[in-house]
C-alpha cells in the first residue's frame, strides 16, 4: 500500500508543476528547501541508526562482514548495469535517427 | 554534495548514539515518513517540470527492464564473491545480499533461519543504503546516471530516490522508481529462494 502512497504523492507533485502551478521563482526556492529537507531526512535516518544500541553492538561483531557484502553487492550491481547501459543507450540513438 | 550527505548521516548517528531528544526518538518513524513524503512530492515536481520525460523514457523502451535484472545478477555475484573472502557459506551471503537494501524485510526473513544471519542481513542492507546514498553524487559524475540507480537497489523507489533525482535528472528518477518497484517486488521471492539453498 505504501507504493500507492508514493505514486500518488509523486504524481500530485508532477501534475502541479506540469500544469505550471508553480512559478520558476518558487521552483528555485523549492530547490533549496528540497536540499535542506534531504539533509534533514539523512540526519534523522542517522539518528535512527544511532539510537538503536543493538545495531551499534552488532556492528562491532558483524560490521566487517556486512561492509564486505554490501560493498561487493554495490560494485557488481554497478558493473552489471554498466555492461547493459551501453546497449540501452545505443537503442536510444537508433530511435533518434528514425 | 557527497561531503554534506556523509556529514548529515554521521552527525545523525553520533547524535542518536550520545544524545537524542525524546520527542524525536518517540516519533522517529513518523518524522522519516513525513520527510520522505515531502521529498517524493519534490521529486514529482521535478518530473513535472521536465516536459520531455515521456519521450526520454520511450527512447529507452522495454530495455529499461534490463536495469533491475542486472542489479539482481550483480548483487548475487557480488555477494557470492564476498562469501569467499569472509569464508561463510555461499548461499548465506547470497541470501543476505538478496535483501537489495530492503533491510527490514531481509532481517525478518533471515532471522527465521538464525538470529546472527538476520542481524547480518539487517546491517549489510542498511549499509548498502547508506553507502549508496553517500556514493551517489560520485557515481553520477564519474561512472554514469544508470549506474547510480544500480547502487541503490530496492531503495531507489523511496529513500534514495530524492538523492538520485538530485544527482542525475528527472528522467532518471522515473527509471529509478521503476527499477526500485521491480526490485522490491522481487525481494520477497528472491530471499526465500536463496534461503532454500542454504
Amino acid at each position: 500500500m505504501r507504493i500507492l502512497l508514493y505514486i500518488t504523492i509523486i504524481s500530485l507533485g508532477a501534475f502541479l508543476s506540469y500544469r505550471g502551478l508553480s512559478s520558476e521563482k518558487v521552483l528555485e526556492k523549492l530547490d533549496r528547501i528540497q536540499y535542506l529537507c534531504l539533509l534533514f531526512l539523512l540526519f534523522v535516518m542517522g539518528v535512527k541508526i544511532g539510537i538503536n544500541s543493538e545495531i551499534i553492538k552488532a556492528f562491532y561483531k558483524l560490521g566487517y562482514s556486512a561492509v564486505v557484502i554490501s560493498f561487493f553487492s554495490i560494485i557488481f550491481s554497478i558493473l552489471g548495469v554498466k555492461i547493459v547501459s551501453k546497449f540501452i543507450k545505443s537503442s536510444k540513438k537508433k530511435v533518434e535517427k528514425i | 554534495m557527497t561531503v554534506k550527505i556523509l556529514l548529515a548521516v554521521i552527525l545523525g548517528i553520533i547524535s542518536g548514539y550520545f544524545y537524542a531528544p525524546e520527542i524525536i526518538v518517540e516519533n522517529i518513524n513518523g518524522v522519516i515518513d513525513f520527510g520522505l513524503c515531502l521529498l517524493l512530492f519534490f521529486v514529482g515536481i521535478d518530473i513535472g517540470r521536465n516536459k520531455n520525460i515521456l519521450n526520454d523514457i520511450k527512447k529507452y523502451g522495454y530495455k529499461i527492464i534490463l536495469i533491475p535484472f542486472m542489479i539482481v545478477l550483480g548483487t548475487i555475484v557480488g555477494s557470492i564473491l564476498s562469501s569467499f573472502i569472509l569464508k561463510i557459506p555461499v548461499f548465506e551471503a547470497a541470501a543476505v545480499g538478496s535483501g537489495l537494501g530492503w533491510y527490514s524485510l531481509s532481517a525478518i526473513e533471515l532471522s527465521k533461519y538464525s538470529t546472527e544471519l538476520g542481524t547480518l542481513a539487517f546491517l549489510s542492507n542498511i549499509l548498502r543504503e547508506v553507502i549508496a546514498i553517500i556514493a551517489m553524487p560520485f557515481i553520477a559524475t564519474n561512472i554514469g546516471h544508470m549506474e547510480t540507480i544500480a547502487a541503490a537497489g530496492a531503495t531507489s523507489m523511496d529513500t534514495s530516490l530524492p538523492i538520485i533525482t538530485k544527482a542525475t535528472n528527472s528522467s532518471m528518477s522515473v527509471i529509478a522508481f521503476f527499477s526500485g518497484l521491480v526490485l522490491s517486488t522481487l525481494v520477497p521471492i528472491l530471499l526465500p529462494l536463496m534461503m532454500s539453498f542454504i
